[in-house]
């Protein structure tokens, strides 16, 4: 008969919690616009698969070195969080929150269809690969574990921005009231374009990882879109900290019940928590009504 | 740049058809509906190779004048790895291009619905690749036909070849030999596991592990933990990609261990992608599946069909230049052969016997096929079981072989009769998986 608590569940716990910092990660940006600008990105995860392909050119194909590689991707991400808001969110701003919506569905299926025009659709990968770490009979990744240490990082950078900079403190403004910030000199255009800038950047800090993890291809989004968008929901959409927290409770669900069950009962059993959570509290578990 | 090179013909191809269509009647056609994944997460694991030796089976008959006359007027749609978009793009051909034939197919999620549409519309489909054994079994299809495997196959073949390696390679009598069987939880990949589990355990192998998971899952970690836990000698693995290559990453990053690791086709039979994803550690994996035509000794078939197999090789490597001829992955085998059986044996028949190439006369056609063994190019012999059996439409001729890939080069370790190499397990020491 199976021991309950033997090493093998911790090792899963701890999979867990490395699987919760890279959804943690993936979540930042998304909740950072839509807590801003009020808009979702739909197309989130083709941002990010958009960085994952700039770092595999300029490391792979170039020849960069990886981590400069990196930072162009980030700062290429961010650029296009930028555009998205200029050329596609700025027209709609005022429009239904479902046209928004649809909007950047739009360039999702854009992005989707691009990548495979343009970079076909062959599987890439950087060719990068790490021993495990292993401590006693527990097993575990190094590319998570290095997710984990950036997303508590860039959270710990994030809330510090915010709450610290001259500009942080536009953006929190902005977001409580964006109809008196312009009367008191602040102009909503430029720090909304900032916010998608950071949003995309976040998003090509998530690819800086994720190229670690995981081959490239124009259909990745799929794999992490909706979870990214579900964990946001759980957490409060626009709630940085309750998504940072609601993305290790979904990645326990998985890890720990996956352990226990079949891997895809994890699943079902982190979706069957959302559900209750969006009974007994829709706005999540830290939003506000 | 070999993409852009498909497409460019593909397209071509197409536009030819349309001008075709558009001129005068000249020329007898019967036109073909093919249906491939050529985007999406499938095309990379295996149904673009597929495509690609559909459409140089074709291309080779219509330069060689087509077949009694008729030209072969192909329209090729993209099935986008999506169930749904197939059966859309199956109603279309048949119904607004009027299409005399269904052909193609590489996911088996996308076979069963579309098996049965066949057979609800009356319309004949010639699957090429997809396996699942519950495409036909017990439902008494009449218009669907398979040249290819099924599934069951694959699960007895990889037992039944550790049964006859296991004490001599592992050092193990088969009834204490521990394995895990893993695979995606679609059609393909459950229909596979499935009859590993009753192959093994009718073996007497102890069956330590046996778990599905969705091919799109961002995450494996919990599988591994619990294979790690498990202590398999032998993992079974059935998938696509990219599911493969994050099991292969996480296994790796996790310290997972195996003696042997054998995979059955899909994702395992792209052995240059994971050479690329994985160097040296993708060395020694078995897979299971058809022979690729071109591992095949041409003395072994009938005569003149290995000038055929060099035929498609040259064809294939032209549009993927860097590719190793041993390489050339057993899905461009299939694509081809089972297209060449149809368009070589089946619509001859039809057309001299049966008057044509109406629905009937290609179904009365393909159900009077009797190929020998040794009579296509992957070896096998065709002969479909027919309606009223509980395979029916399967070919109960249909063979496979055991591969591995050692140093780099695909060799034939199973069955023994054939094999071109002694199959290597243990992993050696030193080997990244080794135990």
């Amino acid at each position: 008969m199976m021991q309950i608590f033997d090493v093998f569940l911790l090792e899963a716990v701890l999979n867990g919690l490395l699987l919760g910092g890279l959804l943690a990660l993936l979540s930042l940006g998304l909740n950072l616009v839509f807590g801003v600008i009020d808009v979702v990105w739909i197309c989130y995860a083709e941002l990010i698969m958009v960085g994952m392909y700039a770092i595999y050119y300029l490391y792979a194909v170039f020849g960069w070195p990886l981590l400069l590689a990196m930072a162009a991707g980030v700062l290429l991400v961010a650029a296009a969080g930028a555009a998205l808001h200029q050329f596609v969110i700025r027209p709609v701003l005022a429009a239904e929150p479902i046209n928004q919506l649809l909007v950047t569905g739009g360039v999702l299926f854009f992005l989707q269809a691009a990548a495979t025009l343009a970079f076909g659709i062959e599987f890439k990968n950087i060719g990068v690969s790490f021993p495990p770490i292993v401590v006693g009979d527990i097993s575990f990744s190094m590319p998570r574990l290095i997710s984990f240490g950036v997303a508590l990082a860039g959270m710990l950078a994030l809330y510090l921005f915010l709450k610290r900079s001259y500009l942080g403190t536009a953006i929190r403004a902005i977001s409580q009231d964006r109809g008196i910030m312009p009367l008191m000199g602040v102009n909503p255009h430029r720090i909304f374009i900032i916010t998608s800038a950071l949003g995309g950047g976040l998003a090509g800090l998530a690819a800086c990882l994720l190229v670690l993890q995981y081959d490239i291809h124009p259909a990745i989004g799929l794999s992490f879109g909706p979870i990214t968008f579900l964990i946001c929901v759980l957490g409060g959409l626009g709630n940085m900290a309750g998504g940072f927290v609601a993305a290790f409770i979904f990645a326990q669900f998985i890890s720990v019940g996956g352990f226990f069950l079949a891997v895809e009962w994890g699943y079902v059993i982190a979706f069957v928590f959302f559900i209750a959570v969006m009974f007994w509290r829709p706005q999540g578990i830290w939003g506000s009504k | 740049m070999k993409i852009w090179r498909f497409c460019a013909h593909t397209a071509l191809a197409l536009t030819m058809a349309g001008l075709a269509a558009a001129a005068p009647a000249q020329q007898k056609e019967i036109k073909i509906g093919v249906i491939y994944d050529y985007t999406g997460p499938l095309a990379a694991g295996g149904s673009l190779p597929g495509a690609m030796g559909t459409k140089a089976a074709i291309d080779m008959i219509n330069e060689r004048g087509g077949i009694e006359g008729y030209k072969i007027n192909a329209i090729y749609a993209d099935a986008q790895s999506k169930p749904d978009i197939a059966i859309n793009e199956m109603t279309r051909l048949i119904d607004q291009e009027k299409v005399d034939l269904i052909l193609g197919v590489f996911s088996s999620g996308q076979c069963v619905p579309m098996a049965q549409m066949a057979d609800a519309k009356k319309k004949v489909m010639w699957a090429t690749i997809c396996v699942a054994s519950d495409v036909v079994k017990g439902k008494n299809l009449t218009h669907f036909f398979r040249v290819q495997v099924h599934s069951d196959q694959y699960g007895e073949t990889s037992c039944k070849f550790l049964n006859e390696n296991s004490k001599a390679k592992l050092g193990k009598d088969p009834k204490d030999l521990r394995v895990a069987i893993i695979y995606e939880d679609g059609p393909y990949g459950a229909g596979i596991g499935g009859s590993n589990e009753i192959n093994c355990k009718a073996l007497g192998m102890q069956v330590v592990l046996k778990e599905g998971y969705s091919a799109t899952t961002p995450d494996l970690s919990s599988l591994i933990t619990k294979l790690r836990r498990a202590r398999a000698d032998v993992i079974l693995h059935t998938g696509y990609n990219p599911d493969i290559t994050l099991f292969w990453r996480q296994a790796r990053e996790q310290g997972l261990k195996w003696s042997a690791l054998i995979g059955h086709g899909a994702g395992y039979a792209q052995y240059d992608k994971l050479h690329a994803a994985f160097g040296k550690d993708a060395d020694l994996i078995f897979n299971v599946d058809p022979a690729a035509a071109q591992l095949l000794d041409p003395k072994t078939l009938k005569p003149g069909l290995g000038d055929v197999t060099k035929e498609m090789v040259k064809r294939y490597i032209a549009q993927v230049k860097d590719h190793k001829v041993d390489e050339v992955p057993p899905h461009v085998s299939m694509g081809f052969n089972h297209t060449y059986v149809f368009l070589t044996d089946v619509l001859p028949r039809a057309i001299r016997k049966y008057g044509g190439i109406s629905t009937e006369a290609l179904r009365k056609a393909a159900l009077d096929t009797d190929i020998p063994v040794g009579g296509t190019i992957q070896g096998y012999g065709v002969k479909f079981y027919p309606p009223g059996t509980p395979m029916s439409g399967q070919n109960e001729r249909s063979s496979m072989v055991v591969m591995q890939y050692i140093n780099n080069n695909t060799k034939i370790v199973y069955p023994t009769a054939i094999k071109t190499a002694d199959p290597i397990m243990p992993l050696p020491k030193g080997h990244t998986f080794a135990p």
